[in-house]
Parts: C-alpha cells; sequence; structure tokens
C-alpha cells in the first residue's frame, strides 16, 4: 500500500539495515571472494587482479563529480548492463570501477568511455591525483564558509593530468571541507582545503529567546569566549541572551551549528586556508595530521584561481623534489618544514604557529634547523 | 517566518515547524496542533509526563535534556518514547512541548 498520512505507523517497516553486498557482486568478484593472489596497474585507470583460480578481473576506474543527477547514475547503469553484466562500484573516494572479467572486455569498455566526452575520465590509480573527498559548500549546508563542488572542480581542472597519469612520487590525496567540522578527510589528507571563517559571530538578539538553548551556545566555544548576558532586545525588553569577546573567539563557528541567531559567515572575512601533509596509511610512517602553511585566502568563485595556483605550487614543489614512495607530509619532515616553504615559496606566518592548549610541542626545542632565505 | 492557525490561535513557526518563540507562545491549542501532524492518535497521560518533564528542564537549565536524562527522570525507555511520540524525542516531544529547535549535526 501507499504511504498513508493518516496512519503513519500502518504498513511500516523499519531496521532493515543496508541489502547484503554479496547481492550486488559481479560474478567474478562472487567466485573468487578471498582467494586473490596479486594484482598490477595495467595503465592509468585499468587494475587487474588475479586469482589462485586463474581468474582474471579486470577494473577501470573512472572519475566523478560526486554530486550527480539521477540521468548520470542512469547513464553510469547503461554501461554497466553493457558491458558489465549489470554490476558497478564506487570506491571511497567517489569514483565509479566498472569491472570486467576478461582483457578482450576492457578496450570496448574504455573505447565506450572515451565516446561519451570527458563525463568519465579514466584514471585515478597509482602515484596519482585521484578524486577530491569533498563537502557540501553552499550547495546544501548552513554552516560553510566557502563552496565544495566549485573549487573542487577549479582544482581538479588544473590537477586533471595528474588523474588521468601516474607521474608523481607517491599518491597525493587532495581534500576539502568548507568549515573546520572537517567532515570528511582534510584533517589527514597530503592537501587539504579548508574553509575558514575571519570574523565574530554576530548574535540577534532578537530572535535567540525561541531559537537558541544558551548553554549549549556557551558549551560550545572551544576558547570560553561565548558568555552568557542579559541584554534588551530592540522593543527595549530585557532577555537572557549571549556575548561574545571578540578578542577570545577565533572564528570556528561551533556557536553558530549550535544557536542560529550568531551568524558568522562574511563574503570578506570567509576564505579558505591550505593544509599539508597529513596521510591515514600505516606505510613506511605512520599516520599524520595536515599542517596549516597558508593561513587565507579570498573566496574568488567561480574558479578560486588563488586556491587554485596554491594547491598547485604546493603539488608541483613535492613532485619536483620528493623521493618516490614519499608522500607531502613525509616529505615535509625529512628536508624540514622550514625547508617546504622555501621550495614552495610559501610566507611563512605567525598564523601557522600553534597557540591552542598543547601547541608546546609543535614548537621548536632543538638548535637543529636549516637556514633559509626565501622571508625576507 | 510562516504562521499557523489553529481553533482561533495563530502560531509563529519555522520551516521545520517549531514555535520561533518557543514557550511564551505555548498553549493546549499548540500541543493539540502538533498531535494533529506528528501521527499521534490519542494524547495520554505518558504523553503529557514527557512534556511536562521536557518543559521542567528546560525552565530549570535552558537546554533540552539529553535522551538518557529523559529516560531516567520519565522511566520510559527510548523504545516507548518512540512508540509515544513517532517522530522521536527531538522532532516530536521538544516540538509538542515548545522548546527549540534541536540544532547542530541532526
Amino acid at each position: 500500500m501507499g504511504y498513508d498520512p493518516e496512519n503513519p505507523m500502518k504498513d511500516r517497516i523499519t531496521d532493515i539495515g543496508p541489502p547484503h553486498y554479496e547481492k550486488m557482486f559481479p560474478q567474478v568478484i562472487k567466485d573468487n571472494y578471498g582467494k586473490w593472489l596479486y594484482h598490477e596497474i595495467v595503465k592509468p585507470g585499468v587494475l587487474k587482479h588475479v586469482s589462485e583460480t586463474g581468474a582474471e578481473c579486470y577494473t577501470v576506474r573512472v572519475g566523478c563529480a560526486r554530486l550527480v543527477s539521477v540521468e548520470y547514475i542512469r547513464e553510469v547503469c547503461d554501461i554497466a548492463d553493457k558491458h558489465c553484466d549489470g554490476s558497478v562500484r564506487w570506491t571511497t573516494r567517489n569514483n565509479v570501477e566498472f569491472m570486467v572479467d576478461a582483457e578482450s572486455k576492457v578496450q570496448p569498455l574504455l573505447d565506450d568511455l572515451a565516446s561519451r566526452g570527458n563525463k568519465f575520465p579514466v584514471g585515478g590509480t597509482g602515484a596519482c591525483v585521484s578524486n577530491v573527498v569533498h563537502t557540501q559548500g553552499w550547495i546544501h549546508c548552513h554552516t560553510p564558509a566557502t563552496d565544495a563542488s566549485g573549487v573542487v572542480k577549479a582544482v581538479m581542472d588544473e590537477l586533471f593530468d595528474h588523474f588521468t597519469n601516474m607521474d608523481l612520487p607517491a599518491k597525493c590525496k587532495v581534500a576539502l571541507a568548507c568549515c573546520l567540522n572537517m567532515c570528511g578527510a582534510v584533517h589527514c589528507s597530503d592537501i587539504a582545503i579548508l574553509g575558514i571563517h575571519r570574523k565574530p559571530p554576530m548574535v540577534d538578539h532578537d530572535a535567540i529567546t525561541g531559537l537558541c538553548e544558551i548553554p549549549l551556545a556557551i558549551a560550545s566555544c572551544p576558547l570560553g569566549a561565548v558568555k552568557p548576558a542579559t541584554v534588551k532586545d530592540s522593543s527595549g525588553k530585557e532577555i537572557k541572551s549571549v556575548k561574545v569577546n571578540a578578542e577570545r573567539c577565533m572564528f570556528c563557528g561551533n556557536c553558530y551549528t549550535m544557536c542560529p541567531a550568531m551568524p558568522l559567515a562574511d563574503p570578506e572575512g570567509s576564505g579558505i586556508a591550505i593544509l599539508v601533509g597529513g596521510k591515514v596509511s600505516n606505510t613506511r610512517s605512520g599516520p599524520t595530521f595536515s599542517k596549516l602553511v597558508i593561513p587565507f585566502l579570498p573566496n574568488t568563485p567561480p574558479r578560486w584561481p588563488e586556491t587554485v595556483a596554491a594547491v598547485k605550487k604546493i603539488l608541483e614543489a613535492w613532485a619536483a623534489n620528493a623521493r618516490k614512495y614519499e608522500r607531502v607530509g613525509e616529505w615535509a619532515e625529512r628536508i624540514g618544514w622550514e625547508k617546504f616553504f622555501e621550495i614552495t615559496e610559501i610566507p611563512f606566518t605567525d598564523k601557522s604557529i600553534d597557540d591552542y592548549r598543547l601547541a608546546y610541542d609543535t614548537w621548536r626545542t632543538t638548535t637543529q634547523f636549516k637556514f633559509t632565505s626565501h622571508i625576507k | 517566518m510562516a504562521t499557523v492557525e489553529h481553533k482561533g490561535k495563530t502560531f509563529n513557526v519555522d520551516e521545520d515547524g517549531f514555535l520561533t518563540k518557543g514557550m511564551e507562545e505555548w498553549s493546549e491549542e499548540w500541543v493539540d496542533y502538533v498531535k494533529s501532524i506528528e501521527g499521534i492518535e490519542e494524547l495520554t497521560d505518558e504523553h503529557r509526563k514527557i512534556i511536562d518533564i521536557l518543559q521542567d528542564y528546560f525552565k530549570k537549565n535552558g537546554i533540552a535534556p539529553m535522551v538518557r536524562i529523559l529516560s531516567k527522570t520519565t522511566g520510559f525507555p527510548l523504545k516507548r518514547i518512540y512508540e509515544l511520540f513517532p517522530s522521536g524525542p527531538g522532532k516530536g516531544a521538544c516540538k509538542m512541548a515548545g522548546l527549540p529547535k534541536p540544532t547542530g549535526c541532526v
């Protein structure tokens, strides 16, 4: 039966969870589950897995905008129907993977993908820049300091050759979050693009009473800058509200998340910070957080040229200088961060010096350093 | 800001149907209105108990209680709260009690 708004609990199905993934397996995956011997990257975007039964699975990885229409998904399904017996999968970086069980089926699939313009760019494997893990931005969220889809498109247009080739020392993961809630992977990515604010919130005393649980707004502040206050609203009535100590505020926007009457986004104030050097894998060195290297770049839609140039500059400096297998963070740690700033020609500012609680451990407690020349 | 009329009373509500002025505008008519849109057939003493506890807690503390506190003070397990308010303690009970809309990553 269709949903009956008069009787919402009737015929209600709940707690059934996602369908079991095994139902969606291509036959070759089902038959060889847990039996894979080795794999190789045939060429950028094409993987080959060989099973102990001798079976082969070829995977073609294509870039995806993440934010897609049903039309796009139907087109992906059409391709999967035509070449892969109706099976397709998405990766954890939101690429699409088509799998076929014979080498002879690879080229027709690649030709088909290529015939659809640049809608399905093949790549994203090996030492490359794969897809950018990103967030909602101005498409859907209410706390962003920058856009997500727009910046990602501008950056990937510039780095496109690194998506379709494997010409880097190691893989370079790029991520974007549109505010420092950091939904996604910016805190642990080789190059991270992060939306930040630079102005304290404005308190709307007229609206705060019915909208906001004031103790939550106070407790949400990591620096204790939000204090309870009794103020007069615009009609002269005394109400309970909050006061923001602008000297203590670092514009994180947590209070706005908790209290809709404290907005802080600003066309000039909000923009982008760049962090580098994070990773999640345990290969060679352990996982690390990314570190702030560029404190502010303006929001310049639709192409964000400053951000694109900064990302490209960092990527190219790393690609030209790092050793094989060396991720951005490992490279920066080996040569020393002062050399990183010199080679990437990024001016070092006081904003990169940690001053939050456990900051001390991030300062230099040794005489070991290298002289650099780029800061006059 | 939208308004809702129910049984001769007018309420200021936001796009999700929460009272924008909070408990200042709350009344029995509001409870009746929310009942009609939240899939609640009959308002029982158990519904009343949850609303009273939410309102008392909010007046005293300025925040809505955490779910565990609501369960502990009412004696209703979360399952029972969902049976009473199918949309849950936030969207259902807090709305009916005239508390502010839950915020954060919800």
